[in-house]
């Protein structure tokens, strides 16, 4: 389909959007079930005596788990669409199977993972089953439908030649490659390690004495997203939305020409040169790390 | 952990072989002898026939999950989704190859197919053994155990899709709409994450075994929903019999964890500890 410029753009516009939300809700998602980067300190803490009320989602790292969910939305999706369902609904239930599908997964991995602590009596908290995996499919519902929307998009409207569950597939492991690199970041050491001086880095003394209280009663991994939605979340959605604006404005306004190469050459190097001012920025406001008295204690 | 009784990897790669290959080969042998009896049994026969390929992909992911088990214990943690990609990555290629080469004599494709992961597999092992020195021990045997079983996921499920194993077929039904991607992805999830959900120092053969007979029943239920789009009626026997496979062992997974777990409590406070 040959679409003109404001047509183009708009929907432009929209996948971008749907980006970010789908970047935001992988970021959050990872973060419910402890996935990823933080889930070593949520594995490691029973063994040294931290028992915890932490679910540990450990479906593999965040492109194959994301990357799954979504190729099996796809997969529906395109088996709905050959039986002439309408596209929303297809889409719709598509992203839900694919989500189920991903609870049942993150219900095996916390059952299976404290199953095999036992020697350290880490308990296996039903209630925390019981909560978690609904927010965990609810966060993954989103990510999918914005997944596999964008993948519908691209096959019908842009005319991609590659199928929606390829393409499906191809953006959940760039979601979950993103959600990986930008929002991790913001879990692992700072809630994890939040009684800690920011940016301390973890010196193997403390590997495993994660906080395991919080505000009132024990921590639990909805407080987790609750403090990952703030900031990290957002982060992740800003990012890949970027990401798929930046990579598709200039084709889309000077076509496949030289121009347009050039200008994604410029954005570039313009976000490198920013990139680099924040780092410097950071590096001046506070500077390298100083190790605490109570911490020298900690070590010895 | 080694006082309790476990299946012995012999036992587990002829269980893999034996079984996968039969559900393979039963997708082919029995509408042929569809053809020959005439009248509703004969029709059966065609009906049921793919959904024998993803109970053999079954067979290969418990035997697959388990090679992953022996050579993720020596402590690849991260590694344990890495090798579960090379396994299907190995395996699609050799798939590819075997059931393509053969052309005419269909019969010989899963074997040659077989046999190529097979070597392939050595080849990954063997490098990773002596030229970047993992000094696993059982690395090249495990390496050569999960190509095979890749290959045998791949083609099993594939065949579920597409009807049986014929090349031609296999590129027209699950090649072109892209149903491919899901029998790689989900088959490599399925393999990979019985070993990875129980990580551990009380992990136990049995029930990573009945959670590796769950996450393939998973992928046997999604390929019977691709199938309904490319084979109709059998796809929705393929759905019904994966649903009924994963509640029954998925159900033994979770008797396992019950029995296994230091303690399952509905809710409660953190149990004292020196710590």
């Amino acid at each position: 389909m040959v679409l003109d410029l404001t047509m183009s753009m708009a929907v432009l516009a929209l996948l971008g959007a749907l980006a970010t939300i789908a970047g935001c809700l992988e970021d959050l998602e990872s973060d419910v079930g402890s996935q990823s980067n933080p889930n070593s300190q949520v594995q490691l803490a029973p063994q040294m005596g931290f028992l915890h009320r932490i679910f540990n989602k450990a479906i593999s790292g965040e492109p194959i788990s994301n990357g799954m969910s979504a190729v099996i939305g796809g997969t529906v999706t395109t088996v709905l669409l050959s039986q002439k369902f309408y596209p929303l609904t297809a889409i719709v239930i598509g992203a839900f199977i694919g989500a189920i599908i991903l609870g049942i997964f993150a219900t095996t991995s916390y059952a299976g993972r404290v199953a095999s602590q036992t020697r350290f009596k880490q308990p296996l908290y039903m209630d925390i089953m019981r909560y978690t995996t609904p927010t965990i499919i609810g966060h993954n519902f989103i990510m999918n439908f914005c997944l596999v929307a964008i993948a519908y998009i691209q096959f019908e409207v842009l005319g991609y030649p590659f199928t929606i569950p390829f393409l499906a597939l191809i953006w959940g492991i760039s979601v979950g490659a993103i959600g990986s690199s930008v929002g991790d970041v913001h879990y692992g050491g700072e809630r994890e390690f939040q009684n800690r001086e920011f940016g301390c880095g973890l010196n193997t003394a403390l590997s495993g004495r994660i906080v395991r209280k919080a505000e009132s009663g024990l921590r639990n991994s909805i407080d987790n997203v609750w403090f990952c939605a703030k900031f990290g979340g957002p982060a992740t959605g800003i990012a890949l939305g970027l990401t798929v604006f930046f990579s598709s404005w200039p084709t889309t306004l000077f076509g496949y020409t030289w121009t347009a190469i050039g200008i994604g050459v410029l954005i570039v190097a313009v976000l490198t040169i920013m990139n680099r001012l924040i780092e410097l920025n950071v590096r001046h406001a506070y500077g390298p790390y100083k190790e605490e008295k109570n911490e020298k204690e900690a070590k010895a | 952990m080694s006082d309790i009784k476990e299946r012995s990897p012999n036992e587990l790669v002829l269980f893999g072989i034996i079984g996968g290959l039969l559900g393979i080969y039963l997708t082919y042998i029995l509408p042929a002898l569809g053809m020959q009896i005439s009248g509703n049994v004969g029709e059966l026969l065609n009906v049921i026939a793919p959904t024998f390929g993803a109970l053999g992909g079954i067979c290969a992911v418990m035997w697959g999950a388990d090679a992953v088990r022996r050579v993720a214990k020596y402590g690849l943690g991260t590694g344990v989704p890495s090798i579960g990609q090379i396994a299907m990555g190995m395996g699609i290629i050799a798939a590819m190859f075997g059931l393509a080469i053969v052309q005419t004599k269909i019969l010989a494709g899963p074997i040659v197919a077989l046999v190529t992961a097979s070597i392939i597999g050595f080849i990954i092992g063997w490098f990773a053994q002596n030229v970047i020195k993992m000094k696993i021990p059982v690395m090249i045997r495990c390496m050569t155990e999960i190509a095979a079983s890749g290959t045998i996921i791949i083609i099993g499920f594939s065949a579920a899709v597409a009807g049986n194993f014929e090349f031609a077929n296999i590129v027209k039904l699950v090649f072109d709409n892209g149903v491919m991607l899901a029998v790689f992805w989900v088959g490599a999830v399925a393999m990979l994450h019985p070993f990875n959900a129980c990580l551990g120092p009380d992990e136990r053969q049995k029930r990573l075994l009945y959670l590796a007979g769950s996450t393939g029943a998973i992928t046997m239920a999604i390929m019977g929903i691709a199938a309904t789009m490319t084979l109709g009626a059998s796809g929705v026997i393929t759905l019904v019999l994966g649903i009924v496979l994963w509640v029954i062992f998925y159900k033994k997974f979770w008797d396992e964890v019950y029995h296994d777990a230091a303690s399952v409590v509905g809710t409660g406070l953190i149990p004292k500890t020196e710590a």
